[in-house]
């Protein structure tokens, strides 16, 4: 693809542009590494202003005179105003919660300004994403952005672009973040991948069947519990939601063992270990990971455990 | 959130956006309008408004309007005569202005339809600077800002966020003007001016009312009652009284039996011509634009000022149009002596009259003549008499005949200056005694409360002045004959002749002109020479370009600093406590014994004391201090901390 002039520009002004490398947070924005410059309708607001003063300059027509002076001074204390929207500002933390690869990755960045002036219209952009923050008034506020995730492993968000044309969009006032946090990327579980590997008994099979169906108790719900497992039916009647507590599958534990799959690739591997261990948790199973190196997870079950086994599957270096 | 990707397309224009945009172009069009022929007027602002109606759900389609931007182009040149002046251009821009919305579909449209909006007061300020059009200009510029400000926030996508109140807009553009107000001051007085244009400034296609170097007997009318200052005059020294108070404008030569006009191809005054007589009245006149190039000035002004001529009939010529407010200094004294030695040339023009007109007029000059011999003043005595008892004034006259002149002085005696001067001068020139009419201003009225003069465009008067052996011209008013207190009059006796008007001679009146005055003055009289006369003053004589670019730069960069300044006060803590505490930690950063965020201000301090014992020795109490100022609810001495937190150095 053709990289327009914009682009190039665009790129080159990166380059130039402060930060220089990546800083820990939270980074403050200082009129240092403040830029503005006007916008296209900024340009022709200027040469309009412009016009108007040699006019009024060569008719010395003084009222003429006042109004395009009048106009070319509100002008440039709106390119200050633009430069103190973002000057002061501070990126407090970025953060995400992990998503599998291709996912987009929702990233919440929290911003700060210790003087209490409002700020509008802030707009980011990361990676070819904008997005905008919202108003200001307030002392803190968190924005969001869809960044678009391709692999498993650390994601590096790169420089995040903040800027803002107000308060007359005669100017663009701009800076970058330049943050080291990277985000973490699940890898991408196989789709319609095969069932579960049973290792144990056959005796297990029923009993994992009976779990789905036969309801020990309900109990109240506990952040972080399925969705699926809520009864609805029983919460609707008690005005509270109440989960299913199912029968504690006894020796069940799912052995996901890196060196079975010698058959598949390293990356179909990785993907297939994904998807069993979301599997596992849909179906509400322990499970145990094996990974070359001697890395045993588990045998465990929950939210933790699973970031803990998709962590290192993510994490796991290119086959 | 919603991610919109890279585009470059320009974001759309939602109803309430658009409805600003086009309320901030119809203030500024209005400004202009105001400024033109009534029923171009009227045209382009029905045009404004259904272009904002058609185009409000989607834009006209283009060669409609094209269309009717040539039919547009057509009717404005059709009634501006065709003719190419500065009206005529302001004319076509607010057509053009009024014809944009139609084509106005998103965000930057409504931009562009804006900076061309801004277009229209400016150009209204090259037909007129009167205190309307300022302030309508003002406002409509205000509101264009607040349109733009407006715009750039629905620029944003804000989703179901509430979209900025007025009240906001308001107060961010009020903000922005206050704080251009130093640059753009510092600007006006300093910026060096352009002691000559550098390119001409357009004239008008249609003229406006006014004095002008035609005079026909009836054509006054509107301009006598136009209250309108035509100048202003101070004087230093001696004041003439208000029956001195003639204000020579132009000297009339020419009849036709209807219309008197100026005598083209008269020499200018040669030099060393003028007797060098003691000046009576030293006096500055700031005249009111008036398009023409004609001044006025008391009786026999001495010498021409400053880019003006002193012309042979003693009377002034500006070098270029004064199209702005303008400022002469002049001395005059009263008439003594005027051109006794008449060349013979002139003398047989002051007597010329058309053929075969007003014949009983003709016969009663040659009856005069017989009558007298060679006394020339017991003819112009007699005039005066028979005028004194026999006339009467009224601004009420019927349409002038053929023979204006006899049907004035035998069938109608009735009338105004314009009759009774034309009249006097043509019975004159019948009986063989040299005169012409000058027309000008008469009278004036005195501003107690700035303690100087006004004359108005009401004041305008025309009087004769007629040629005696010995004596030269020597001034005749047959209106002041008849009605004295028309002319000098006073605003009582004005007032009390129209039955009470609008106009009060009260002490709000006088301020408020003495306010017109100084912004005359400051503002709209403002030019090279005064801004040299405002820099002596301050004791920057003779400066040239360069040295007053510096002066403006200096100031400029002065009013910026300040401007910043101004906006990063804003923005800094505004709890002087925490402020202190935070310049505290940045003495201490530069060391490099930063404050962790997580960091409490008492560990932090304990860190800080374990490495340099001497500065946590006063640091841990501070910290201590600070912390229960802070987050104790019991009230500390507060202004002591922070005179401790700012006094403390590491």
């Amino acid at each position: 693809m053709a990289t327009t002039l914009r682009q190039r520009v665009d790129r080159r002004m990166e380059r130039l542009a402060r930060p220089r490398q990546p800083e820990p947070l939270p980074i403050r924005l200082d009129r240092r590494r403040v830029y503005v410059l006007p916008t296209g309708f900024g340009l022709f607001y200027a040469v309009l202003v412009g016009a108007m003063l040699v006019g009024a300059l060569n008719y010395n027509n003084n009222p003429a005179l006042l109004l395009a002076l009048l106009l070319a001074s509100a002008g440039l204390a709106s390119l200050i105003v633009a430069h103190l929207q973002l000057s002061g500002l501070c990126l407090d933390a970025l953060s995400a919660d992990p998503v599998p690869a291709g996912q987009p990755m929702r990233v919440q960045i929290a911003l700060s300004a210790r003087d209490h002036r409002a700020r509008r219209g802030l707009r980011l952009a990361c990676q070819e994403v904008s997005g905008v923050a919202p108003p200001m008034t307030t002392d803190a506020v968190v924005a969001e952005l869809n960044l678009p995730t391709h692999r498993r492993g650390w994601l590096d968000p790169g420089r995040l672009r903040i800027w803002t044309t107000q308060p007359l969009g005669l100017a663009r006032a701009w800076a970058w973040f330049w943050p080291r946090q990277p985000l973490l990327v699940y890898p991408a579980p196989e789709s319609h991948g095969p069932p579960l590997p049973e290792t144990g008994g056959g005796g297990t099979r029923a009993r994992q069947q009976a779990s789905g169906e036969d309801v020990h108790h309900l109990r109240a719900y506990r952040t972080g519990d399925p969705l699926r497992a809520i009864a609805w039916k029983p919460s609707a009647r008690r005005d509270q939601l109440l989960v299913r507590e199912f029968e504690q599958p006894v020796g069940v534990e799912v052995e996901l063992e890196w060196s079975a799959l010698t058959a598949l690739p390293g990356e179909q591997r990785i993907r297939r270990l994904a998807h069993w261990v979301d599997l596992a948790e849909r179906e509400g199973r322990r499970y145990r990971l094996r990974l070359p190196g001697d890395t045993v997870l588990g045998p465990s079950q929950g939210a933790a455990h699973r970031h803990a086994c998709l962590r290192a599957l993510a994490l796991l270096p290119d086959a | 959130m919603r991610s919109a990707g890279n585009t470059h397309a320009a974001p759309s224009l939602d109803a309430t956006s658009r409805l600003w945009a086009l309320a901030a172009t119809g203030l500024c069009l209005l400004v202009l309008l105001l400024q033109l022929p009534a029923g171009l007027a009227w045209g382009t602002a029905a045009l404004a408004v259904a272009m904002a109606g058609l185009s409000w759900r989607r834009p006209v389609p283009g060669p409609l309007r094209l269309l009717l931007a040539v039919a547009i182009m057509g009717g404005v040149l059709t009634v501006m005569g065709m003719r190419f002046g500065r009206d005529t251009g302001c004319a076509l821009l607010a057509a053009m202005l009024a014809l944009k919305p139609a084509e106005t579909v998103n965000l930057r449209d409504a931009r562009s339809l804006l900076g061309f909006a801004l277009f229209a007061p400016f150009s209204a300020f090259l037909l007129d600077q009167g205190p309307l059009t300022l302030l309508l200009a003002t406002l409509g510029v205000s509101t264009a800002l607040l349109a733009l400000s407006r715009l750039a926030d629905a620029e944003v996508p804000a989703g179901d966020a509430p979209r900025l109140p007025t009240r906001q807009h308001l107060w961010t553009v009020g903000r922005l003007l206050l704080l251009g107000l130093p640059l753009m001051l510092a600007t006006f007085w300093l910026f060096p001016r352009f002691p000559t244009p550098l390119w001409g400034v357009p004239e008008r296609a249609l003229a406006q009312p006014g004095l002008s170097d035609r005079m026909s007997p009836g054509g006054w009318l509107d301009l006598m009652a136009d209250d309108n200052p035509a100048l202003r005059v101070q004087f230093f020294g001696a004041t003439p009284t208000p029956d001195e108070m003639y204000w020579r404008g132009l000297v009339l030569w020419d009849f036709d039996g209807r219309d008197w006009t100026r005598a083209r191809g008269m020499p200018p005054l040669p030099d060393g011509a003028a007797p060098a007589l003691p000046p009576r009245w030293d006096y500055e006149m700031m005249m009111e634009p008036t398009e023409q190039r004609w001044l006025v000035a008391l009786d026999l002004p001495l010498a021409a000022p400053a880019d003006a001529r002193l012309d042979r009939d003693r009377t002034l010529t500006a070098r270029q149009r004064m199209n702005g407010v303008t400022r002469w200094r002049v001395q005059s004294t009263p008439p003594a002596d005027f051109d006794v030695a008449l060349p013979p040339l002139l003398r047989e023009r002051a007597l010329m009259l058309p053929e075969g007109l007003n014949p009983r007029t003709r016969a009663l000059a040659a009856q005069w003549r017989r009558e007298a011999g060679t006394d020339d003043l017991a003819i112009v005595r007699r005039a005066m008499t028979w005028i004194r008892r026999d006339f009467a004034y009224t601004l009420e006259t019927p349409l002038p005949g053929r023979h204006a002149v006899d049907e004035f002085l035998f069938d109608q005696q009735r009338g105004y200056c314009e009759h009774f001067s034309s009249s006097f001068t043509t019975l004159m020139r019948a009986a063989g005694v040299p005169a012409r009419v000058v027309v000008g201003y008469a009278g004036g009225y005195r501003n107690r409360f700035g303690d100087y003069w006004i004359v108005r465009k009401m004041d305008a008067h025309a009087w004769s002045e007629v040629w005696l052996p010995q004596r030269g011209w020597v001034r005749v008013d047959p209106t002041a004959a008849v009605a004295p207190e028309r002319i000098f009059d006073t605003l009582e006796d004005r007032l009390g002749a129209a039955g009470g008007g609008t106009l009060q001679r009260n002490p709000l009146f006088d301020a408020g002109d003495w306010l017109r005055r100084g912004w005359n003055d400051f503002v709209l009289g403002f030019d090279a020479r005064r801004q040299q006369d405002l820099l002596r003053r301050v004791g920057l004589s003779r400066l040239d370009t360069t040295g007053l670019g510096t002066v403006f730069a200096l100031a400029a960069l002065l009013a910026l600093g300040g401007m910043a300044w101004l906006l990063a006060r804003g923005e800094r803590e505004r709890d002087p406590l925490l402020r202190a505490w935070h310049a505290l930690g940045v003495r201490y950063t530069r060391l490099g014994l930063a404050r962790q965020p997580h960091e409490p201000a008492l560990a932090w301090a304990q860190r800080v004391a374990a490495s340099h014992p001497a500065a946590g020795a006063t640091l841990v109490p501070l910290s201590q201090r600070f912390a229960e100022a802070r987050y104790a609810a019991a009230v500390s001495d507060i202004p002591a901390l922070v005179r401790d937190l700012r006094r403390h150095r590491p």
